[in-house]
């Protein structure tokens, strides 16, 4: 009775506020993830550029955000932010400390992290396209965005799908440390509510579960996307 | 009486690196011509063909495809076409076959065939799909156009490939050893579709192995060694006393 | 550049060094055990435990690192016969918490990549290893083990830079490593981008090592790929 009563939606139950901190979850990945989307294309692109001064700053990129901490990117991000609203604050008369929206920072930073993944895995998919098919492109007279938009992106978001979805695991579980922000997703709200009631076991549970839900949802979403995109490969080819 | 020249080419040289692939070749293709490219590997004969639509640019030399001239331009010491956008309308104008076939494995193989045509001629998609339908139906696999190319068989996929270059309605064909890469009982089906194109009359310049399509299909034999013509002439001719040595013990190793 | 700080700031956060390498040995290490542990019971043949190591990869891969952390630092202490307990002294301490929540998490991943090394391993060659009378402990020792781990190597680097940027996690139950010393710095003296820098630079100076290190494991263990590569014949593409 005592359970049901902790974790369920009633006055004194925590329920709804839990579900509501999986949903802002669920929200600051997904933005992190399509911010990532556009960093990590671009990042990709710089990787297989025929410059290698650019190749090289792609490098850099992924080399640091793939190696340095998340909880180090998240607090960069965040101070810093701050320290820049802050600045700008006090340009429009604003006394005092500002802090940087925490959905933003936490967007930003976890975007920052998992644009570094994704350029890989573009560029990995990208270079799973077999060469001749590009040539055939070629030959037949398309001219380069034709053939991007042809022949290019359809197989790199084909070829992607699995590592998107590694990617997506991996920034879903990297965004619990937006909750050092004070951003209320699931890990923040299953500290407050092991806080406050002293139950920390009971709700550390209860989060690890609801992160569970979240995590083998969408491994079932990615595996069925992956299914539907790889109808022309011959069986077994495609399920690599 | 003299059929026009559909293409004509000048003079090429291409190296790579240190290594000069081509030295100075020159060839005109008059209308209906079929022209087998032979030579051992490394003579430079898949090179040369992949210089006349541009995959390769080639270092010096002239291509007139169809009485127009590629405008070259020199760049960083290197000679590049003038215009891409030349470049694209010469390419929809010559069909290439590759030795690996090539469709593009994310779409069926009805899509590879107007992809061209509706994507590059702009032309309407259903039209295209009426003639893609007859297109197939000539190479035989009109029954796969919804499957995809990792379903077929590689004889399949080229015939699939040649409908593809066919589908642009190009002036010229160019086939990059088109049966190099299949298993010896396919070959006969993918020779039987670009018989019967020599036979329509289409102009085809063929880089092959196959001696009987060389001797049988063709109306000129040209023999390249070391990046140069080595022979070049009618079939029967060259097949006949007229060869070089070189030619003579190169056709002598298929046994022939 | 303020170079005296950046000494200063590079000093205090090198000081914290030893606490980060210690929660990344130990738990690099306690954890290779578990994993091994684990496989065992996955691919074992006991349906029980299978189930058991099943139920285990998939829930400490499926929720974040830090709601296992807190877990374990606040929750365990919430029962009186673990408080009472013998061993209550040692998981009273935030350092010992933090390399037993980063070895059980590792653990659930560690897990994965060496079942997927064991798949690796040719049937031909157990085949050929029964055939001269080996079996049991003698046959994995010597023939299963040794292939298996080359081939998971190249992924568990990955995971071993992975738990070089985890311990970073330890100082949100109080361990002070490198990253929580650098956020004490940060909120201190406002300077994010100086501090971020150092301790950037100390993560991938550690990450490098770390991969060399692997890469040179990897070049060990592996004498007949290099006996048996042939040299990538130098030269030309098409040029036929």
């Amino acid at each position: 009775m005592w359970l049901v009563e902790t974790l369920g939606f009633g006055q004194t139950g925590w329920g709804g506020l839990l579900l509501m901190g999986a949903l802002m979850t669920l929200c600051v990945t997904l933005a992190a993830l399509l911010l990532g989307a556009v960093l990590g294309a671009i990042v990709a692109a710089a990787k297989l550029s025929q410059s290698r001064a650019i190749r090289t700053a792609g490098g850099v990129y992924t080399t640091i955000f793939r190696g340095v901490p998340e909880l180090l990117i998240i607090y960069l991000v965040y101070f810093g932010g701050s320290s820049a609203v802050t600045a700008i604050g006090a340009y429009f008369g604003f006394e005092g400390f500002l802090g940087m929206p925490s959905f933003i920072a936490g967007a930003l930073a976890v975007g920052l992290i998992c644009g570094a993944y994704q350029a890989e895995v573009y560029r990995g998919a990208f270079l799973a396209i077999p060469k001749g098919e590009l040539e055939a492109a070629e030959a037949i007279g398309m001219h380069r965005f034709l053939r991007f938009r042809r022949i290019i992106m359809p197989q790199v978001l084909r070829f992607a799908i699995p590592g998107i979805g590694n990617v997506w695991q991996l920034s879903l579980k990297d965004s619990a440390l937006v909750s050092v922000t004070g951003l209320a997703d699931l890990m923040r709200t299953s500290q407050v509510a092991a806080g406050s009631t002293r139950q920390y076991f009971l709700f550390f549970i209860a989060g690890g579960c609801l992160y569970l839900v979240l995590t083998s949802m969408s491994d079932r979403l990615f595996a069925r996307a992956e299914r539907r995109a790889s109808r022309s490969m011959p069986a077994g080819i495609g399920q690599i | 009486m003299a059929a026009a020249t559909r293409l004509s080419v000048r003079n090429i040289h291409k190296s790579f690196g240190a290594h000069e692939v081509l030295r100075g070749i020159s060839l005109d293709a008059h209308d209906g011509d079929v022209i087998s490219l032979l030579g051992a590997s490394g003579s430079g004969k898949s090179t040369f063909l992949r210089c006349i639509n541009l995959l390769e640019i080639a270092d010096q030399g002239e291509i007139v495809v169809d009485g127009e001239r590629i405008e070259m331009t020199m760049k960083n010491g290197h000679a590049v076409p003038a215009s891409r956008k030349q470049v694209d309308r010469i390419r929809a104008e010559l069909g290439m076959v590759f030795q690996s076939f090539n469709l593009w494995s994310h779409m069926t193989i009805l899509d590879n065939v107007i992809e061209g045509p509706v994507h590059v001629l702009k032309r309407p998609r259903a039209e295209c799909i009426a003639e893609a339908e007859a297109l197939l139906e000539k190479v035989g696999i009109a029954e796969k156009r919804h499957a995809y190319p990792a379903h077929l068989s590689g004889g399949q996929q080229q015939r699939a490939a040649i409908a593809r270059a066919l589908a642009m309605k190009p002036k010229v064909m160019l086939f990059d050893e088109p049966t190099s890469a299949l298993d010896p009982e396919l070959v006969g089906e993918v020779l039987r579709v670009m018989r019967s194109l020599a036979e329509e009359g289409m102009t085809m310049l063929v880089v092959t192995h196959e001696m009987g399509f060389a001797r049988n299909v063709s109306n000129r034999v040209i023999f390249m060694r070391s990046g140069e013509i080595d022979s070049d002439g009618p079939p029967e001719e060259l097949f006949g006393k007229g060869g070089s040595p070189a030619f003579r013990q190169f056709i002598g190793t298929f046994g022939k | 550049m303020d170079f005296p700080f950046l000494f200063q700031t590079m000093k205090t956060l090198l000081a914290a060094l030893p606490v980060t390498l210690g929660l990344f040995s130990l738990s690099v290490l306690f954890g290779g055990f578990l994993a091994i542990l684990i496989v065992w019971m996955r691919v074992g043949g006991n349906p029980i435990l299978s189930r058991f190591a099943r139920g285990y990869i998939f829930v400490f891969r499926g929720s974040p690192l830090l709601i296992q952390m807190f877990l374990v630092f606040y929750g365990l202490g919430q029962f009186g016969f673990i408080r009472h307990s013998f061993v209550w002294p040692a998981l009273r301490e935030p350092f010992v918490c933090a390399v037993l929540s980063l070895a059980l998490c590792t653990a659930g991943y560690t897990a994965e990549i060496f079942r997927f090394g064991l798949r690796a391993v040719p049937p031909r060659e157990i085949e050929a290893a029964r055939a001269i009378g080996m079996s049991g402990f003698l046959l994995v020792r010597r023939i299963i083990a040794p292939i298996a781990f080359r081939h998971a190597l190249p992924a568990y680097s990955t995971e071993i830079v992975m738990m070089v940027k985890s311990t970073a996690l330890a100082s949100l139950v109080t361990v002070w490593e490198v990253t929580g010393v650098a956020q004490r710095l940060i909120s201190q003296t406002y300077r994010t981008m100086e501090v971020f820098l150092c301790a950037a630079i100390i993560y991938l100076v550690l990450n490098f090592l770390i991969l060399q290190a692997m890469a040179l494991l990897e070049h060990y263990l592996s004498p007949h790929r290099r006996a048996a590569a042939p040299l990538v014949p130098g030269g030309l593409p098409v040029s036929r």
